[in-house]
């Protein structure tokens, strides 16, 4: 067997993985950044992605259609929840309240989830066009493992070009930094806070739609997947958004490879990958220490 | 002393219901109880010292697992099985807490959240001992010590979990009034104050996260001897957030409220899931309303609405719980 071949396969295959817990983390670390919340119906709006997702691709037969439609829905449902609800929590001293509130709107979202499409899995194909294989030194890899690597790249790159080029990621930073200055300035802090609410919605549905694919949506897809996501932020940092990028990595090569060497343990490693980072730095990697 | 006869007069109405209720209720009626002692467990951390324990779970898990395996493996009597989980759980509680009282807020909430799930993980990579995604089944209900069988039957073990939960709220209630409540109440009003005056706040939180776990682990290890399995689930973070929801809903901060709240809850769950496939549409619901409009809980707007002090139990504890058992 060609080992270097099976060690590239392996990377690749974890960046495919680290692409789309990306998508999910950079989104709740933003919001974090921004409004100290911890968003816990994150999997939940990823999940909605997904059958927002495959249920534009059913109606319309385009892939491509529903990578747009789907995050502009889940996206301004993210917004309606912040201005309807959020919103009433920003004067309580209590943070823990975000925790509850993002918490119910978890149970509830899931359930009309439910009610919408019914209990049973949507499948969704792989499209057309990115079904192939490609041999790389030998080994065959999926196409759309390639393409989801591209564009998770892209989007990180853009994301990161966008808050340190534009005005309005320079306000982004700005609010996380110090929120009463620059609303004293004469910015519409509460305009920044819903624009990142659904920015994140919007790229963890992205997620949804690119990982519906591979697993097929189903009720609790996003169970499991929110937990990954807080892990990824808390390694990375709460509100770092390099730190979302490096966190991503690193989670998925420990499920990559952790679920490929040590079954059994795959799942233990991510948790102990974090107590770890927690341990020597309580903020994490490129967090500051609270 | 006011407090004292309504505690004596709830008291003798939920020793007088197994009398009062058919015996398919009783079931409910244990299972309402018990998750009455966790979420009262949570609420030391919650309600007094504002540490949003997201992992409450691992406590429940941790008490059932060990009751399971102390119970199939060595098989000693019940109340002593009982006793070695919870043993068990509070020593497994000490590092956690160690760690996790290292932050606070958010971070504590994910910390405690990482150690459910990694004792969630840990079931599955011990699958030879723990049973893996099958869980322990077969838990026995062994009699003794002494002879004594009475709690082998299920109108005994309701008064077997009702005892424990009546002594576990007298313990709660003494601790939260002690000079120890006292420096808890001062860390969830201003933890920077109570390090100004010469309290060591660490010690504190390890002791109450230690405590939580304790009566946590009491509430499971109670739990999987009355159901006779423990399975992986017990463990998820599912069912971490819905005892907090317990809490919050029934008031945090009062020790009653939460009790009610999870009394309350699995009656609601218990009726409704026969009428309705909508019930956790609902339980979200009602969720969402109380964190918004009624952050004091049922017990406070109970409270406030006869006008008593918020830490008495008045009639209406009796009360809520037999109208809910009707």
């Amino acid at each position: 067997m060609n080992f270097l071949g099976f060690i590239l396969a392996q990377c690749l295959s974890a960046l495919s993985q680290a692409a789309i817990l990306f998508f999910i983390a950079c989104g709740l670390t933003l919001i974090f950044g921004i409004m100290r919340i911890v968003n816990f119906a994150h999997g939940v709006i990823f999940m909605l992605g997904a059958y927002v997702g495959v249920t534009t691709v059913a109606v319309t037969g385009s892939f491509l259609l529903s990578l747009i439609v789907a995050p502009i829905v889940v996206g301004a449902v993210g917004m309606a929840f912040e201005r309807i609800f959020l919103r009433y929590l920003y004067g309580r001293r209590d943070g823990g309240a975000y925790l509850l509130l993002t918490f119910g709107l978890a149970v509830v979202l899931s359930e009309l989830i439910r009610i919408i499409w019914g209990a049973q899995p949507l499948s969704a194909g792989i499209p057309d066009s990115l079904r192939g294989i490609v041999v790389i030194l030998d080994q065959p890899f999926p196409l759309y493992r390639l393409f989801l690597i591209a564009l998770g790249i892209a989007a990180a790159v853009t994301i990161w070009q966008f808050l340190e080029r534009t005005r309005a990621g320079l306000l982004i930073r700005a609010v996380a930094q110090n929120s009463e200055m620059v609303q004293a300035l004469g910015t519409d802090v509460d305009l920044v806070r819903t624009g990142v609410f659904g920015f994140g919605c919007a790229m963890a549905a992205l997620g949804g739609v690119l990982a519906a694919p591979l697993v097929t949506a189903f009720l609790g897809m996003g169970t499991t997947v929110v937990i990954d996501a807080f892990v990824i932020v808390i390694i990375g940092g709460m509100g770092s958004f390099l730190g979302s990028l490096i966190g991503s990595i690193l989670v998925a090569f420990v499920q990559v490879l952790g679920a490929y060497y040590f079954q059994d343990l795959a799942l233990a490693f991510m948790y102990f990958l974090m107590l770890t980072v927690l341990v020597i730095r309580p903020g994490g990697l490129l967090g500051k220490e609270d | 002393m006011n407090w004292k006869v309504n505690f004596g007069v709830t008291a003798g109405v939920c020793v007088l219901l197994p009398f009062m209720v058919p015996q398919y209720s009783l079931t409910v009626l244990i299972e309402a109880l018990i998750f009455g002692l966790f979420a009262m467990s949570l609420d030391l951390l919650v309600g007094y010292c504002r540490l949003y324990s997201f992992g409450h779970a691992a406590a429940y898990g941790l008490g059932a697992y060990s009751t399971a395996l102390i119970l199939t493996q060595l098989q000693p009597s019940l109340p002593i099985g009982i006793v070695l989980a919870v043993l068990v759980t509070i020593l497994a509680a000490i590092p956690i807490a160690w760690i996790c009282t290292r932050s606070t807020g958010i971070s504590f909430a994910m910390l405690t959240l990482a150690f459910a799930q990694l004792g969630y993980a840990m079931l599955f990579r011990f699958r030879d001992v723990t049973g893996g995604s099958d869980g322990i089944v077969g838990i026995p209900r062994p009699s003794g010590p002494l002879g004594i069988t009475w709690f082998q039957g299920k109108t005994g073990y309701y008064y077997l979990v009702l005892g424990c939960l009546l002594g576990s709220y007298l313990l709660c209630r003494a601790i939260v009034r002690s000079p120890f409540g006292a420096v808890l109440a001062g860390i969830r009003e201003n933890e920077a104050k109570t390090i100004a005056l010469g309290y060591n706040t660490r010690v504190y939180k390890i002791a109450t996260v230690v405590l939580a776990y304790g009566f946590g682990g009491l509430a499971g290890a109670l739990y999987a001897a009355f159901a006779g399995f423990a399975s992986p689930e017990l463990f998820f973070w599912l069912v971490s957030g819905r005892v907090l929801i317990m809490v919050v809903v029934g008031g945090a901060g009062t020790l009653i409220g939460p009790i009610l709240g999870g009394v309350f809850f699995v009656f609601l769950e218990h009726e409704l899931s026969q009428v309705t496939d909508l019930w956790p549409l609902i339980f979200g619901s009602i969720f969402i309303a109380f964190v918004m409009f009624a952050p004091e809980g049922i017990w406070g707007i109970l409270t406030s609405r006869f006008n008593a002090k918020p830490e008495v139990p008045n009639s209406a504890s009796g009360k809520e719980t037999s109208d809910a058992a009707a």
